[in-house]
């Protein structure tokens, strides 16, 4: 019988080292090419979330950062077997740990959000939209949205803004909304008003806009004739922007 | 047949097939499966012009856990989707513990390990219907082992049935780093097995250790014993891998064609057999 540990019990210590850099004992192993093992997982992992996180990186001091990324590998068993998703994985890490705090960065998970949005976004499969004609009438018909879109509520304006001063004053409800050109497949970005927040969801929801202004009184809202001229004018700007693709048939 | 990676950084020059022309592709199905959006219209462009081969990263196949029944299924539809010729994956292991470490890490050559690991190919096998390619992966420091890595190998081969995908360079750098012979290595591995084979560039880091960085161009001591390894097994699909580092198109051309070449000599007898 061997007195060595079995397989499963030296892939463990093997891969539990390269996660955290305890040291461990691997009888047979070169402790500079176990090291090699580590710096290598390392570095992938470290270029993986810089290149998915490239403001919030650049904002944060050096050290902070890499300790951040370091105890994320250490301690979270990631999931996915693509690594393009590493990087969400590592925004759900500091939301669940709440990291805002716990680094004192209050925007660090709306920073993440963003970035990782704009990733996801890019990256997600194909959906196929609602038919739809290019007429209509923008009050009754029920419009037809792009369904590659994500829309994101934050804290600070973090698709703004990047310096902490400015940002810890400017505290409030931002609104975000990305979506990804058909054509070029490109993620564009538009900060939006909490108004129309609530018009891009209830039109996802098929409601009309005329539905929309209706409603709009119960939610606190004075629904002016500027409202209602500004809410089609940024309708027909992401009509523009193929946002809006057009009316229900 | 000589292919090469299919890589985002190249991905035009591929589909216009003006400056570089492979007889076919290869990619990691866990690179481009839930993928829309721009990439995946790319994706199909250059999978209508060449033939698709595919090399998996994320199977972990020595893995202690089960095989990840979602990531199988998505590989089997993927395979089928895209009518990938060869399935190749690695005899190693990258997840643990339930973690996956996006690393080829080196397996225990061990008698466990090599059942367990044998176990598991057929297990992958049986579910995609097809067998599966592994590869020797290049390793930088052996785990505790109790037998060679030769027997380790085809104790894995001969029990699950799988075949081998031969990485020249690999065996290249394995040979130098861990001070053996590499044709006397790929004399004694199971020649009858193998259906595919890569080639890529290395780098020598100090006077003890080359590492595989698939960026840089083929060294010639691995062209030369590519050229003697093609002699003892029957033609297969040749693959070149670049991944970091990119040249300039015709520099990629020009180890295609050198492969091309050194394949049409050495194997001129089995293509007039064919
Ligand atoms: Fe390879």
């Amino acid at each position: 019988m061997s007195s060595l540990p079995d397989t499963p019990q030296l892939q463990h210590r093997f891969t539990q080292h390269c996660r955290t850099g305890i040291r461990t004992t691997l009888p047979g192993v070169a402790p500079d090419r176990l090291t090699h093992y580590r710096q290598a997982i390392r570095h992938m992992v470290k270029d993986t979330m810089e290149s998915a996180y490239p403001i919030t990186c650049a904002n944060i001091p050096a050290r902070k950062w890499e300790g951040m990324v370091r105890t994320f590998f250490a301690r979270h068993a990631c999931t996915s077997y693509q690594v393009w998703k590493l990087p969400l994985e590592f925004y759900t890490y500091a939301v669940e740990n709440n990291w805002d705090d716990v680094y004192d960065i209050p925007y660090l998970s709306d920073l993440l959000a963003f970035e990782w949005a704009e990733i996801e976004v890019f990256n997600m499969e194909d959906i196929a939209p609602a038919a739809f004609v290019s007429t209509g009438h923008w009050l009754e018909t029920p419009l037809v949205l792009n369904p590659e879109y994500r829309l994101l509520s934050f804290k600070y304006p973090v698709h703004r803004e990047a310096r902490r001063a400015r940002l810890l004053k400017e505290k409030g409800a931002w609104f975000v909304l990305l979506h990804r050109e058909p054509g070029t497949g490109n993620v564009k970005f538009t900060g939006i008003s909490p108004w129309l927040a609530f018009v891009i969801e209830q039109l996802a929801a098929g409601i009309t806009v005329k539905d929309i202004l209706e409603y709009a009184p119960q939610l606190g809202i004075t629904v002016t004739e500027e409202l209602e001229k500004d809410t089609l004018a940024f309708l027909t700007d992401m009509q523009q922007q193929h946002f809006v693709f057009g009316f229900q048939p | 047949m000589v292919g090469l990676g299919f890589r985002r950084e190249f991905a035009e020059e591929m589909i216009s097939g003006t400056q570089i022309t492979p007889d076919f592709i290869e990619f990691a199905p866990e690179n481009w499966m839930h993928i829309g959006g721009y990439w995946k219209k790319m994706l199909h462009r250059v999978v209508e012009k060449y033939p698709v081969l595919c090399h998996g990263l994320s199977l972990s196949i020595g893995s202690p856990e089960e095989p990840d029944k979602e990531f199988l299924r998505y590989v089997k539809s993927f395979l089928d989707e895209y009518q990938v010729r060869i399935y190749s994956e690695h005899l190693s292991y990258s997840k643990c513990d339930n973690a996956h470490l996006y690393d080829l890490l080196p397996m225990p050559f061990r008698m466990d390990a090599a059942l367990h690991m044998a176990g598991r190919i057929q297990q992958v096998q049986d579910y995609l219907q097809r067998p599966l390619a592994m590869e020797i992966i290049s390793y930088y420091t052996p785990v505790s082992p109790e037998m060679s890595e030769i027997d380790f190998i085809s104790e894995v081969v001969q029990r699950s049935g799988c075949q081998l995908l031969l990485d020249v360079n690999n065996i290249y750098i394995n040979a130098f780093n861990h001070h053996y012979d590499a044709k006397d290595f790929i004399t004694r591995l199971p020649l009858d097995k193998v259906a595919y084979i890569h080639m890529a560039g290395h780098e020598q880091v100090s006077p003890e250790m080359i590492l595989d960085t698939h960026g840089h161009p083929i060294a010639d001591p691995v062209y030369d014993l590519f050229e003697w390894t093609i002699r003892q097994i029957r033609p297969v699909p040749v693959l070149l891998e670049r991944d970091f580092n990119i040249p300039q198109m015709p520099e990629l051309q020009a180890e295609l064609t050198r492969l091309k070449t050194i394949c049409h000599q050495q194997w001129k007898h089995h293509e007039l057999v064919a």
